[in-house]
């Protein structure tokens, strides 16, 4: 199975990039997943947690507010205006 | 020591003072060049994100329109001139480069028949403005380096609410950003560009042609325009704050630059002034020399023998 290739941005740096099993985002309109072979879409994100689990099962979480992602042939954008790693629970 | 040469003295003292202050901002300018750089830099995957967004939907949408993207907005003549400039002095002619920039983008949109209104960042703008009273509309100054990411996005807010305004007194018919890209250490440009109304370049530059991107036909979500809606602040924004952030860089190479030549400036005094202190400590030797010797010559001439 192929993986997505996943670059996280936010206005001044880049959080996290590289492949991906798969990614969970909120978008506007309720949390979104996004797997390999997934139709183009371009979403706008609420506030919410972004979730990458990369190839090897590693799991990356941040915390969002507001921004919007792409996906197209497997290459996945996810751009906000904040991120922050999630309190601890 | 005679009189003139305590003066040459204490201005070669002077200078040797003056270039070790402009050495220290010379290094710490060009410290800072690369921070500033390495900055700009980061913002750039976040900004071609965003541009690649907005390509995607506007080639998909044709009949989509957005405000930001009409190009005939007439309707107050205001036409917003966003000018970036320096907080400090000692920049060489860095501000006044951006400055001049505005002045003759200000003339050109008064020829068209337009009122400019001026956004001014930075205390050297405001003041310029300010002088000649021309009260610019808003300015942000001062500012500071580590805050140009939430600086930015106030100025985007407050510039996309004008746009936005249906206030006669407010609204903006188009937005201009005047600010110094930074191309290289040492090459910045100061630059006038149209932000309002956008021209999508994206797509468009070779559209039917072999080479034109394609966009896969995306879907959208909720629809496309609500994420038209929601981008357009974001576009601007990224592009504000990048500006900024150039703007920033191109200051402190600016800065390195006019600290390098009054270094040499400095270095140029000192050579000059121990010059003439050195013909001046000779001139007093000679003369010292030659009293005395007309001294002696009196007192032979005088015919006394024993003194």
């Amino acid at each position: 199975m192929s993986a997505l290739d996943v670059t996280f941005v936010t206005s001044d740096r880049t959080e996290w990039s590289g492949k991906a099993a798969r990614v969970v985002v909120p978008a506007a309109d309720g949390s979104m997943g996004i797997l390999p072979r997934m139709q183009p879409t371009l979403a706008v994100l609420d506030r919410g947690i972004v979730r990458i689990t990369s190839d090897s099962g590693e799991v990356t979480e941040r915390e969002v507010r507001g921004g919007f992602v792409s996906v197209d042939a497997d290459v996945v954008t996810i751009a906000v205006d904040h991120a922050d790693r999630p309190a601890s629970r | 020591m005679g009189a003139q040469q305590r003066q040459y003295k204490q201005r070669i003292g002077s200078a040797q003072g003056m270039k070790k202050i402009f050495k220290a901002k010379e290094m710490v300018a060009a410290s800072r060049i690369s921070k500033a750089h390495a900055r700009v830099q980061a913002t750039t995957p976040y900004a071609e994100a965003i541009t690649q967004a907005i390509g995607a939907v506007a080639t998909h949408s044709g009949e989509l329109d957005h405000p930001f993207l009409e190009t005939d907005r007439q309707q107050t003549g205001r036409a917003g001139i966003l000018l970036i400039t320096a907080d400090r002095g000692m920049t060489g002619s860095y501000s006044h480069n951006v400055i001049r920039a505005a002045e003759e983008l200000g003339n050109r949109l008064r020829e068209e028949g337009k009122t400019p209104v001026l956004y001014v960042v930075g205390r050297k703008g405001e003041t310029y403005f300010r002088f000649r009273n021309r009260e610019p509309e808003r300015a942000w100054a001062p500012y500071s380096e580590n805050e140009l990411a939430s600086l930015g996005h106030e100025v985007s807010e407050q510039l996309t609410a004008d746009l936005l305004s249906e206030d006669a007194e407010r609204h903006l018919d188009e937005l201009y950003l005047v600010g110094t890209r930074f191309l290289s250490r040492f090459q910045q440009v100061a630059r006038a560009t149209r932000l309002v109304p956008i021209e999508v370049v994206d797509g468009e530059e070779n559209a039917g042609g072999i080479g034109a991107p394609s966009y896969p036909l995306y879907e959208f979500t909720p629809d496309a325009e609500t994420v038209m809606d929601e981008l357009m602040p974001r576009y601007i924004e990224s592009r504000i704050v990048n500006l900024l952030m150039q703007s920033m860089a191109s200051e402190h190479a600016a800065t390195q630059r006019a600290m390098k030549t009054a270094t040499d400036n400095a270095e140029t005094q000192i050579r000059k002034f121990t010059r003439l202190a050195n013909s001046a400590r000779q001139a007093e030797i000679t003369q010292e020399i030659s009293e005395i010797v007309g001294g002696a010559d009196a007192l032979s001439g005088s015919g006394r023998t024993e003194r």
